[in-house]
């Protein structure tokens, strides 16, 4: 399995969004500052399977998608799609290289234009890649449209006709329309309700089954990832904290941020009601990270190496297939994240209220 | 024990639009007891959050319409109280927390001010300088003689006993010599929000505070005012699950402190599970179940709650496909005669489709056995559904 390449994989991805100086710190010479949204991150995703990408608002989730679809080009690092760089490509390459890759984004209301009628949102793809248009293209449209589940007499309706869970299979019917290898789901489900993101995630594990679709699946709903990845990886502010097989994650977490995460799903189960394992504080800023690990002034292992040195990902006994970034992390490794850890609260360094400044980044 | 510090007694809501009347609540009826938690779930559009605000009257009316019903709220049917006594109500006697807290707070206030406001409202009624709404007979209540005026209460809030000035804002930041008297006192709900560095956070803007630590300003301008009856309408929905996690910890901390009753509404069963104490199931503007939350979840009596509980993806389960309901949510102008949910029904029978809507046996009638009230006439099948 793994002797074959990924159909996708980063190699120190690198993503910084310079901030714009104001007149007063150019005058003094302060040097640019930027936003630090994915630093240094190596995931792979391979063929026909699915890589759940999962962390909170401002972990650099979306960003990853977005630069694997090349919606922004990188500051550093490659992407290697079918072994070849795609960051460099450009114009018709570029172009052309796009029916690798099809993107579902979050908003299913903001995602397909209003004016226009449904063959045409979902023909667009096929019109831009195969030159189609007319009734060839309508035809075509008609074809896809049972398969995402939406009935094929809708072809003229505008999206506001349809309710959320319609709209996301348009937007799904639109992404699979040319066929990609590799298509990126950007919070499939969050915009909708229970019941309904229950039929869209049947589809997309039916769809990958049938046509064998790679996805990335980004989001933060970790009853979603486990149901529909094969691999998951945890985002925290830009850098990967920790990937492994999808079950084996869930069930058996290392990284301490992993843990919180986790055991802050809320589950509808009131017997697990009780004390959990919470951590305390926020998302700090991305603007120049302190050196050292990323989670440390939230964590509650902490010890003071934590804060000079950032840990790398590396393989840890016991956990066979994973990847952590944590120095501490074989002494962690069996702390389960349903234990109340009690000093978690007088341990941690209050989050000073500059860190309020997070809200420019979320 | 007391009696229920509020009682729904058959509200209907309709909105009344150019495209007809849609049926958000339909004969919804419930009690809360003091110092406890009630949870109001439901997909999008089945009434819930319609439901929150007509209790306080802050529906805009129209297009919004009650047709039926009684919101009894300290004794005082809030449905008849006229239209310009209802904001004494507000605050101090229920009060409320929204969905997104950056829409909630004023851009252009700093959180002192915005606190302060909250505070000093709760003064003025406590000091009998505005008009409080007391429950009684009445909706607020004249024959209490006003407070005596002691040294302590002359010093108006408008004016400070001192010069203070707040973690070191010149006096020209200061919005009026108000917020003086008041700072302490808001420096305290600051920290019952668990707020560090408070005198920090006093001088910011709210677009400077990240998801959680607005809703932390929110929840502590509620509590301020001190009431009976707390409102709170997806508190957690715009926020990442540690910070939401870390909110409900809060919440759940701060009902032991206050005793606060709270009204909680969401989309989220696993939130509901972890704070609520008890909880109404809505669909399509009715009530369907009603009961404890531990029997709601693991003995649902109404065929949607189950669907409801069995369709989310749950992070401890086996694999194969997520169970599904068929069809989708009835059209709210055009509720089909009989149950609403019969048509999606997996024990849906003729009489369903026929009959009126079944009713929903009040949870508190039927203790101190614990059954869970639900709206179907087949409930004891529904244990037995896959």
């Amino acid at each position: 399995m793994s002797a074959s390449a990924p159909l996708v994989e980063t190699r120190d991805l690198v993503k910084h969004f310079p901030l714009n100086r104001t007149i007063r710190e150019s005058l003094r010479g302060r040097p640019p500052r930027a936003i630090h949204a994915v630093d240094g991150v190596s995931i792979g995703v391979e063929r026909g399977q699915t890589l759940g990408l999962i962390g909170e608002s401002g972990s650099g989730k979306t960003t990853l998608g977005w630069l694997i679809a090349r919606l922004y080009p990188s500051t550093s690092g490659e992407i290697l799609f079918e072994g070849e760089d795609i960051t460099r490509l450009r114009g018709t390459a570029l172009r052309i290289w796009h029916r690798n890759v099809q993107m579902v984004f979050q908003d299913p209301i903001g995602s397909l234009d209003p004016r226009l009628r449904v063959w045409q949102i979902v023909g667009e793809p096929m019109r831009a890649q195969e030159g189609l248009h007319g009734p060839a293209l309508r035809e075509r449209v008609r074809e896809l449209m049972p398969t995402v589940g939406l009935p094929p007499d809708c072809l003229d309706q505008y999206p506001h006709e349809f309710s959320g869970g319609g709209r996301q299979r348009i937007s799904l019917a639109r992404a699979l329309s040319v066929n990609p290898k590799l298509v990126i789901l950007d919070e499939p489900t969050s915009a909708l309700d229970v019941a309904v993101q229950a039929q869209i995630l049947n589809r997309l594990v039916a769809l990958q089954r049938e046509r064998r679709f790679a996805y990335l699946l980004i989001t933060h709903n970790v009853a979603a990832v486990r149901y529909v990845a094969h691999r998951v990886a945890v985002l925290y502010l830009g850098e990967v904290v920790e990937v492994g097989a999808v079950r084996d994650l869930l069930e058996r977490p290392v990284h301490p941020y992993t843990k919180a995460l986790l055991a802050a799903v809320p589950v509808p189960d009131v017997r697990r009601r009780r004390a959990r394992y919470r951590i305390t504080g926020e998302i700090p800023t991305l603007i120049t990270p302190p050196p050292g690990c990323r989670f440390a002034a939230r964590c509650p292992f902490v010890i003071d190496r934590c804060k000079v040195e950032a840990p790398r990902l590396r393989e840890i006994a016991g956990h066979p297939g994973r990847l952590v970034s944590c120095h501490r992390a074989e002494e962690v490794a069996e702390i389960s994240p349903d234990t109340f850890i009690g000093t978690v609260a007088g341990r941690t360094a209050p989050p000073s209220a500059s860190d309020g400044s997070s809200g420019v980044i979320a | 024990m007391t009696g229920p510090i509020l009682s729904v007694e058959g509200l209907s809501v309709d909105y009344v639009v150019g495209a007809g009347t849609f049926h958000a609540v339909r004969d919804v009826s419930f009690e809360m007891l003091p110092g406890r938690v009630l949870g109001i779930v439901g997909e999008t559009g089945c009434g819930k959050s319609t439901l929150g605000h007509a209790i306080p009257r802050l529906l805009p009316e129209p297009p919004a319409r009650i047709v039926a019903g009684k919101v009894i709220f300290q004794g005082v049917n809030l449905i008849e109280v006229p239209k310009w006594k209802i904001p004494m109500v507000r605050g101090t006697g229920i009060g409320m927390i929204f969905q997104e807290p950056i829409n909630s707070l004023d851009p252009a206030f700093r959180v002192s001010f915005q606190v302060a406001e909250a505070v000093r409202v709760r003064r003025l009624r406590e000091s009998g300088r505005a008009m409080m709404f007391t429950g009684g007979s009445m909706p607020f209540d004249y024959s209490k003689p006003r407070p005596v005026r002691t040294a302590e209460s002359v010093t108006h809030p408008f004016v400070p006993s001192a010069p203070v000035s707040i973690g070191g804002a010149t006096a020209q930041e200061q919005t009026g010599a108000e917020l003086g008297s008041l700072t302490d006192e808001v420096l305290d709900y600051l920290r019952l929000v668990r707020i560090n560095d408070p005198e920090t956070v006093l001088r910011l803007y709210p677009h400077e505070l990240s998801g959680g630590m607005r809703q932390r300003i929110m929840i502590s301008m509620a509590l301020s005012e001190k009431p009976a009856l707390l409102i709170a309408d997806e508190p957690t929905s715009a926020l990442d699950v540690t910070i939401q996690a870390q909110v409900l910890t809060l919440m759940k901390e701060l009902l032991e402190e206050t005793h606060t009753s709270i009204l909680f509404i969401s989309h989220d069963l696993g939130v509901i599970a972890e704070i609520a104490d008890d909880v109404a199931v809505m669909y399509a503007g009715h009530l369907v179940e009603l009961g404890p939350v531990q029997d709601v979840f693991e003995h649902p009596r109404h065929p949607y709650t189950k669907a409801l509980l069995r369709s989310i993806p749950n992070q401890y389960q086996d694999d194969g496909p997520l169970p599904t309901l068929p069809g989708s949510v009835p059209n709210l102008s055009r509720l089909p005669t009989g149950c609403a949910f019969a048509p999606r029904c997996p024990l849906g029978r003729d009489n369903c489709r026929v009959d009126p809507g079944p009713a929903l046996a009040s949870p508190f009638e039927v203790a101190p056995r614990r059954v869970n009230a639900a709206a179907c006439y087949y409930p004891g099948e529904v244990e037995a559904l896959q």
